[in-house]
């Protein structure tokens, strides 16, 4: 971990790393991310809808849960769990190919420091990149429920429009980037830490990049219930 | 000239080197043989620091390396070139970035320079024009070949070669030892081989360490190797039954 944070060689080199990684982590995670959210956010305004069956209720109510449910769980951590599932095995498998072929070695034998070329790119471009993925699922997941109003005639989408601005807290966007922020770091450090240690071949590469998904997994989850349980009290 | 004095390195209960102390000069070829398993590698990788040992020493000139900090230890490495078994080429990077990579890291030089000398280099190890090829695309002599080239750009003191010619058919791997030599020959280097195949032995092995389970049995030139009274280094070199019917 030291090593990754010491001071990298060449910062145009870091730079150029940085932009690589921003295209293979995140540019990449776009569409996939997209598809996901609208049909979350369309899933959703058709769910809450059939269980809204108070007609005390007001409709616009559908909006306002679309909203929260997106910028409170899934626009973070449901998409947080699709990256370390996408970008975390990538990562740990890509290392520890770089391991078992001897790249890592290569670059240690040269006096590069691998850990700060390889790994130290991956946590920035992830850090910076996966909020502006967690801002565009949040904006798709609405426009899937705007649209299921629209097409599926759920709510007039006037109810759905005035919903989605209805008692609208800026802190959940906060409270939304930070748990994004920090899953980034969960994802990538874990991921290159198991792929960069692998040790023997093909299978321990397989399995080092499954370990990595499954490790990722957990502890999202874990600082999900103590970010929570900190940022939203 | 790089020494090694006293080493040992243990794995669980098994020393896989043993009390292990030589000399590999300067403008020479000199060659680590033994069988498969005998500790080669693990022996090549710690004169490189990509081991560290258990015990003793290894110098590089009047630099103790083994016991060098990693910062002091990087700017010996910016003066080694290490060709590995299967190259070690990045998978991402074309022949021409990949022996270009070096002087990205660690030189301030132009684009222009660094292709120059990209150029010179891969002109020497002859793999001209495959500039823009991926290391998929090319034989497993034409990686051993970039791998040279990029091991040598920055033009190294110390050339560190583990098992060159592994995976290459004998003719290949002859040109693979040769251009090892000439380079050694052409920049004076500290040029370490380590390999099992007894061609190269009798092609470029101007000094010659044999290396049986974990401990150093045996060193001399190449000529010495085959009149050589032991045991073990007779059992290894003459293998073969035409060998030892040769030998008589």
């Amino acid at each position: 971990m030291r090593r990754t944070f010491t001071r990298p060689e060449k910062h145009t080199v870091l730079y150029t790393q940085v932009m690589r990684e921003i295209e293979k982590v995140g540019i990449n995670s776009i569409v996939i991310v997209l598809v996901i959210s609208i049909f979350v956010g369309a899933v959703i305004t058709i769910q809450t809808n059939y269980n809204i069956e108070n007609p005390l209720l007001p409709r616009y109510l559908i909006g306002v849960t679309v909203r929260d449910s997106l910028l409170l769980e899934f626009s973070s951590t449901m998409v947080a769990l699709l990256l370390a599932g996408k970008v975390g095995s990538s990562i740990a498998s890509e290392l520890g190919m770089m391991r078992v072929t001897e790249q890592i070695d290569a670059l240690e034998v040269m006096g590069v420091n691998p850990a700060s070329l390889l790994i130290l790119p991956k946590i920035i471009a992830a850090m910076f990149f996966f909020p502006i993925l967690c801002l565009l699922s949040i904006g798709m997941g609405l426009l899937g429920g705007y649209l299921t109003c629209l097409l599926a005639d759920v709510i007039p989408p006037s109810d759905y429009i005035y919903g989605i601005q209805y008692a609208f807290y800026p802190h959940y966007i906060t409270y939304a980037m930070t748990k994004t922020v920090v899953y980034a770091l969960i994802i990538t450090s874990v991921s290159s830490f198991l792929g960069y240690y692998v040790e023997g071949g093909a299978v321990e590469v397989g399995k080092s990049s499954t370990r990595a998904v499954v490790h990722s997994c957990v502890l999202i989850i874990l600082a999900n219930l103590v970010l929570t349980e900190t940022l939203l009290q | 000239m790089i020494e090694v004095k006293h080493i040992f390195k243990k794995y669980e209960d098994t020393y896989v080197l043993n009390d292990v102390s030589a000399q590999f000069e300067q403008g020479k070829c000199n060659l680590i043989i033994g069988r498969s398993g005998s500790g080669k590698t693990v022996l090549l990788k710690s004169i490189v620091g990509l081991i560290d040992l258990d015990e003793g020493e290894i110098w590089y000139g009047n630099h103790l390396f083994s016991h060098m900090e990693s910062r002091a230890r990087q700017e010996i490495r910016q003066e080694m070139g290490m060709l590995f078994q299967g190259g070690a080429l990045f998978d991402s990077l074309s022949v021409e970035e990949n022996v270009m990579f070096p002087l990205n890291m660690l030189t301030g030089q132009s684009f222009r320079e660094k292709l120059e000398r990209v150029n010179f280099c891969l002109d020497r190890v002859r793999v001209s024009h495959s500039n823009r090829l991926y290391p998929s695309e090319l034989s497993g002599g034409m990686r051993k070949r970039v791998a040279i080239a990029r091991a040598i750009v920055l033009n190294p003191k110390y050339l560190f070669c583990d098992e060159p010619n592994s995976g290459l058919d004998p003719e290949t791997g002859m040109v693979i030892d040769r251009l090892i030599k000439e380079l050694t020959d052409e920049f004076q280097m500290t040029t370490i081989v380590n390999t099992h195949d007894m061609n190269s032995v009798l092609e470029i092995g101007d000094k010659v360490v044999y290396i049986h389970d974990g401990c150093k049995c045996w060193e001399g030139t190449r000529e010495e190797v085959l009149h050589t009274d032991n045991k073990d280094l007779n059992n290894f070199v003459f293998a073969t039954r035409l060998a030892k019917q040769i030998k008589g």
